[in-house]
């Protein structure tokens, strides 16, 4: 096993965890390391320096933040890709292998494409691939091997990797970022009363402090004892990655014990943005060679991780944090063989070494041995959120970073600490504090009368603006995109940030431009002759930080409805259809057979999805009269009528029976898939254009089981189990409705009509009950072979009688006269819903009507949806066609144009596979009983 | 997702309601001509800025309600 | 409604084993978890519509989004009951197993003069189910993005929203001093509610425990 050759003794503000020792594997080799590890840390502390091999040239690749955006250690953990190495902590046994590099991390044959570098200049893929056209397909195999991050495993994800959660919280205050700005405006909101949540991205609360001095340390210690008393619930391991309106925040949640993320969604009241500075790189040559860090790198290293970085390292700095560095390399240890001061205009001009750092070149071209190049040359503020929240960035360029537009931030978003300015900790402190109680106060914490707080100003020092050295270096290390790209895009005519980010791809990989945009708006300023202000920033989009598609998605749950008979279906092999929400039966394997137990002696079929809406008061006749296009006036008490709706348009909305069952009580049935719509419909009616109407509307549809017995003995079966409805043809007359006991069952409403065409009754019981009716009228029926039958036999059964449904023989265009339904529209009503359109329709007659249709081949069966042809003109569709069993032959309808609608006339279907067939126009919608005496028995 | 503040209910997700667009009044059917009809069903202001709206609280209180929303920042408030 | 011999099955298959208390098939399962969920379906439900001001809502006392727990005499015995505020003109008032024809009576009755109202026997038209435990509102707020915080959902609160995807009637109902929701929605999603909770409540350790009449 590996040893930790760079490990330091103990250091004050180390995260790890020297009573846990733990091992895990890289690359297949077993490696020591301590909980509280990064992957990174853990193999930096045995003197690995190379973690990856770059996306487009396969150059080595090793730390260069040790924080979460580190573009050179994105490895593969198991069958997880694209981990972020300097962030994830290692767990025992852990297995974390390095990314596309074939065959080995030390020997890629792909790093071929260094060498050939200059062949690969900015929108190579753009000028090479593009042509000829026809060879994209062999191109995308060749580069898809060649592009980069990990391996999806094609087995099912392990439960750990596959559970994703989600939880909505409404803090007062939202506090995104952790340092010591985030926890000061956290503990001052939550001391106002407000209910406060704070989100930091890495594995502890603090920021920049916990690599600091001993002051810093101290200073830390007391703001995590204040925020432990204070009741702000902190999530760490966790990013807000969108700001979106009206303040729904998008947070991701990790290293939970139960599921692998969970998406946090956050309703704000107030956000605060808190994310602290980005150290930003230095773009020149070799700035990519494993040994090159940045300030904050080596200090979280050897004061986080107990890691020694180097032996022997030159430092270039321009701020008191990399002078800092300084101090930390040389209490650990690390000689620093010389300190480059930018302050007074010095500067590096090359990395020297390839596969790691072997020295650098000053200017003047003296040159010092060394394995550590560390860089301090400035910050870059991540605004994303602000900006996702409108704020227009200003780049200020004494202090050399953008700021946000304060102006242009809506009053429920307030930033605090580094993004805002500097000065010492009392003054971050002191500001974060206010925007802390002024943030609970704009969230209604406080009283009202409490005056605003006064947020201090926060002083902005000084920087040099540092972008590139002498030589040309790499500005995107995500992308391998070099500052030599960058002025080519610009030659070649991208001279807008937004266009030579898409020609070159910077910015646009794994780090999303929080390392490098600053120094890409900066190069192409300066290629172009303009300031930075001018050259403007490219856009920030959520997310900010990459989110994994299963956090997005969350659990995989989809509402689904059954009916109270689903479990008897179930046991019968019923084959399911997806019906909506609905799960439902649509045959037991046989709906032929299905068809003619109707046909021939009687069957049983669940609708229970049929909509129901009880409807009861005085005005209900003068509902109906306005939603339905036919006359309801005079519906006596127990008698049902068909009706069908249109929209405003004169458009086919819905149908279905209403039945009235006392003086001011009717029950009104729709569509299975019009349920909810045309209970909406009648809602907005009533309180949108009649609210001074007596109406109340109940949706009943799942109060009752509903149950449509059918067929020639149906009346003799239910006579079995109804015991006080007389069922004679006199006592209960077709479409009339009467209510009772069914099989014991109290509360029943039995209505009969038949959309089968035969004789039918239909049930409906009180849900709880249905199962017991179902299953009574089977164990009743059984000399009269009672069966149960499925969607598709009823679809066969209605398609023999010439009952359209909504939907399927109508369509979004189609109006009431095209769907043959002229007897029941009754345009002498003074209004109803459709008529003025339906008005004029007629007028105009209709353009197509819904007509029956024999293919004069029996045996074929036309497609739906086949279209009708004549003289090469698309003439009408097919809009339902089935194999009868009742008549051994082929039946359809089919909407044809007006002058191909008289019964006889012979019209050709282009069938799906290119034949032509001929067939005619039916006399009837029906096939079987055109005159209804089966129905009306 | 942005809030739709129901006078009943109080402010709730967007998801809980269905959007019902600008509302029309409806012409006298008995009087209204063909091109008064066609504005009533298909013609709409389509406004960049504050525009008034229907909306129904379909998984809330089942009421219609009237909300002003403005189209370019999304601000709502109640009438 | 007096269903004679027949027994009511909720659309929640019960866990096992089943016994039959009330008239209803229901799980004989007792747990004594942190965490539970019980299929409240067996309650009787009735809803009531009326103007959301007006002479009934008067009587009826209960405002929107409030609950209150009142004693009714049912037939000839003092029952506990449930009346919830939950719409604008709307009411649902739940009451012991099998109590349908007494609580319609009586809430026919109370209709003010003048006043249209529909009252509606919804016992077999919705499910209904108990979360009961400190991690209750964590295990809702996977479902829900209403605020479930004592100051908006204190306990005798009422709300309609979206839960789990479904149009859902939510009541806060402490039971001695612990959290308490029951969560309603229509019959036909009642086992995929109860699935959803039982998922969510998971990484709480959420257990069974069966409905034991009157439970009001």
């Amino acid at each position: 096993m590996k040893r930790q050759t760079r490990r330091l003794d103990r250091q004050p503000g180390e995260v790890i965890d020297r009573g846990s020792p733990l091992e895990f594997g890289w690359n297949g080799r077993s490696y020591p390391a301590y909980a509280g590890d990064t992957i990174a840390s853990a193999l930096a502390a045995c003197g690995e320096r190379v973690f990856s091999r770059s996306f487009k040239y396969h150059r080595r690749r090793g730390l260069l933040t040790a924080s979460y955006t580190d573009p050179g250690c994105i490895v593969q953990v198991g069958d997880e890709p694209n981990v972020r190495g300097a962030h994830r902590l290692v767990t025992p046994g852990m297995d974390v292998r390095s990314q596309d590099t074939w065959p080995s991390l030390a020997f890629d044959v792909k790093a071929a494409n260094e060498l050939v570098g200059r062949f690969l200049p900015a929108g190579f893929y753009y000028k090479t691939f593009i042509r000829p056209r026809p060879l994209w397909p062999t191109y995308e195999r060749v580069l898809r091997r060649f592009s980069h991050g990990g391996v999806v495993s094609p087995d099912p994800l392990s439960p750990e990797l596959s559970s994703y959660d989600k939880r909505q919280v409404h803090p007062d205050v939202l506090v995104a970022g952790g340092g010591p700005a985030g926890m000061t405006a956290a503990v001052a909101a939550a001391r106002a009363g407000a209910r406060v949540m704070l989100v930091e991205e890495e594995h502890s609360l603090g920021g920049h402090l916990r690599w600091g001095d001993k002051a810093d340390l101290a200073a830390l210690h007391d703001l995590r004892s204040l925020l432990a008393a204070s009741g702000v619930e902190v999530l760490t391991n966790s990013v807000v990655f969108g700001r979106y309106d009206h303040n729904h925040v998008a947070i991701v949640q990790r290293g939970l014990p139960h599921v692998y993320e969970r998406l946090v969604k956050a309703r704000a009241k107030t956000l605060v943005v808190s994310p602290g500075l980005i150290e930003r790189p230095y773009v020149f040559a070799g700035n990519d060679v494993p040994g090159v860090m940045l300030s904050t790198a080596v200090r979280r290293l050897i004061n986080l991780y107990a890691v020694k970085p180097g032996d022997r390292a030159v430092v270039l700095t321009a701020n008191p944090q990399g002078d800092a560095a300084v101090v930390d390399l040389e209490r650990a240890g690390v000689e620093v063989a010389h300190v480059v001061d930018a302050r007074g205009g010095d500067d590096l001009v090359r990395v020297l070494g390839r596969g790691g750092v072997k020295g650098v070149e000053l200017v003047g071209g003296h040159r010092i041995e060394c394995d550590l190049v560390v860089t301090a040359v400035g910050w870059t503020a991540p605004l994303t959120l602000l900006t996702m929240a409108g704020t227009v960035a200003a780049y200020d360029s004494r202090a050399a970073r953008y700021f946000p537009g304060t102006a242009t931030l809506p009053d429920d978003v307030l930033p605090a600490g580094g993004v805002v300015g500097d000065g010492t900790l009392d003054e971050l402190v002191a500001h974060a504090d206010a925007v802390g109680r002024e943030a609970a106060r704009r969230a209604g914490s406080m009283s009202r009368r409490e005056p605003a707080a006064e947020i201090p100003a926060l002083p902005v020092d000084a920087h040099p603006e540092l972008f590139h050295g002498p030589t040309h270096g790499i500005v995107d290390f995500s992308e391998d995109v070099s500052s030599r790209d960058l002025l080519t895009a610009v030659e070649e005519g991208y001279s807008s940030a937004e266009l030579a980010k898409r020609y070159t791809t910077a910015t646009m990989g794994p780090t999303q431009g929080k390392l490098e945009s600053v120094n890409v708006v900066a190069i192409i300023a300066e290629a172009t002759g303009r300031t930075i202000s001018q050259t403007g920033t490219t856009t920030w989009r959520p997310p900010y930080a990459p989110v994994t598609l299963g956090a997005l998605a969350g659990r995989h749950r989809e509402p689904v409805r059954y009916s109270p008979m689903h479990p008897w279906h179930e046991r019968h092999g019923a084959a399911p259809l997806v019906a909506g929400a609905w799960i439902r039966p649509d045959h037991y394997g046989d709906p032929a057979g299905e068809v003619l137990a109707v046909r021939e002696r009687v069957g049983i079929i669940d609708v229970t999805p049929i909509g129901k809406l009880d409807l009861r008061g005085p005005d209900v006749p003068k509902l109906l009269n306005l939603l339905y296009v036919n006359r309801w006036s005079k519906l006596e008490v127990g008698r049902v009528r068909y009706g069908v709706m249109c929209a405003e348009d004169g458009v086919v909305l819905d149908d279905g029976v209403t039945g009235r069952l006392g003086d001011q009580h009717y029950l009104m049935s729709t569509t299975s898939s019009g349920a909810a719509s045309v209970w909406e419909w009648v809602e907005s009616w009533l309180q949108t254009e009649h609210p001074g109407w007596q109406v109340h509307v109940t949706p009943v549809t799942t109060s009752y089981a509903s149950i449509n017995v059918a067929g020639p003995r149906s009346r003799e079966l239910l006579g079995r189990v109804v015991a006080e409805i007389d069922l004679t043809p006199q006592a209960f007359p077709y479409m009339h409705v009467r209510t009772g006991r069914v099989a014991g069952v109290d509360g029943c409403v039995l209505w009969r009509i038949g959309f089968t065409g035969e004789l039918s009754f239909e049930l409906h019981v009180p849900a709880s009950y249905g199962l017991h009716v179902w299953e009574t009228l089977l164990d009743s029926g059984n000399d009269l072979g009672v069966r149960a039958f499925g969607i598709e036999a009823q679809r066969i059964l209605r398609l023999e009688k010439g009952h359209l449904i909504v939907g399927q023989d109508t369509d979004g265009l189609t109006q009431a006269f095209s769907a043959g339904l002229d007897g029941l529209i009754r345009l002498d009503k003074d209004d109803f819903v459709g008529r003025s359109e339906l008005v004029w329709q007629a007028e105009a007659a209709a353009e197509s009507r819904l007509v029956g249709l024999h293919p004069n081949d029996a045996s074929v069966v036309p497609e739906e949806g086949s279209q009708l042809i004549e003289a090469g003109v698309i003439c009408g569709r097919v809009t339902s066609s089935r194999w009868s069993p009742t008549l051994h032959r082929s039946i359809c309808l089919a909407q044809v144009a007006t002058e191909f609608a008289e019964p006889g006339t012979l019209v050709t279907v282009r069938l799906p596979d290119g034949r032509s067939v001929p067939a005619t126009v039916t006399e009837h919608l029906a096939s079987v009983d055109p005159e209804g005496a089966r129905l009306r028995g | 997702m942005i809030l739709i503040p129901c006078p009943w209910c109080g402010s709730r997700d967007a998801g809980e309601f269905a959007y019902g667009g600008e509302p029309t009044p409806r012409p006298d059917p008995r009087t209204a001509t063909r091109e008064q009809w066609r504005g009533y069903l298909y013609l709409r202001n389509n406004v960049a800025g504050w525009t008034t709206e229907r909306w129904y609280h379909r998984m809330g209180c089942r009421r219609y309600l009237t909300v002003q929303r403005n189209t370019v920042t999304n601000e709502v408030r109640q009438p | 409604m007096a269903e004679t011999g027949v027994v009511a099955r909720s659309p929640i298959a019960p866990a096992a084993p089943e016994i039959i208390l009330a008239g209803w098939a229901v799980s004989a399962r007792r747990s004594g978890a942190a965490l539970t969920v019980t299929d409240c379906t067996p309650l009787t439900k009735v809803a009531i519509k009326a103007a959301p001001v007006g002479a009934t809502a008067e009587r009826l006392e209960v405002p929107f989004g409030r609950v209150s727990r009142q004693t009714w005499t049912l037939g000839d015995r003092d029952c506990s009951v449930m009346v919830v505020g939950s719409g604008p003109g709307e009411w649902l008032v739940l009451g012991p197993p099998g109590s349908q024809v007494s609580l319609i009576h009586q809430l026919s009755a109370l209709a003010g003069d003048g006043d249209l109202v529909a009252v509606v026997d919804l016992s077999h038209g919705r499910a209904l189910v108990r979360l009961t435990g400190s991690w209750a509102a964590e295990v809702l707020a996977k479902e829900t993005a209403m605020d479930l915080g004592d100051s908006v959902c204190p306990d005798g609160a009422a709300f309609r929203s979206a839960v789990a995807g479904l149009a859902a009637d939510v009541i806060r109902d402490d039971r001695d001093g612990t959290r308490s929701y029951l969560v309603g929605c229509e019959r036909s999603s009642g086992q995929y509610l109860f699935d959803s909770l039982l998922e969510s409540g998971a990484e709480f350790g959420i257990e069974v425990d069966g409905f034991v009449p009157p439970d009001i």
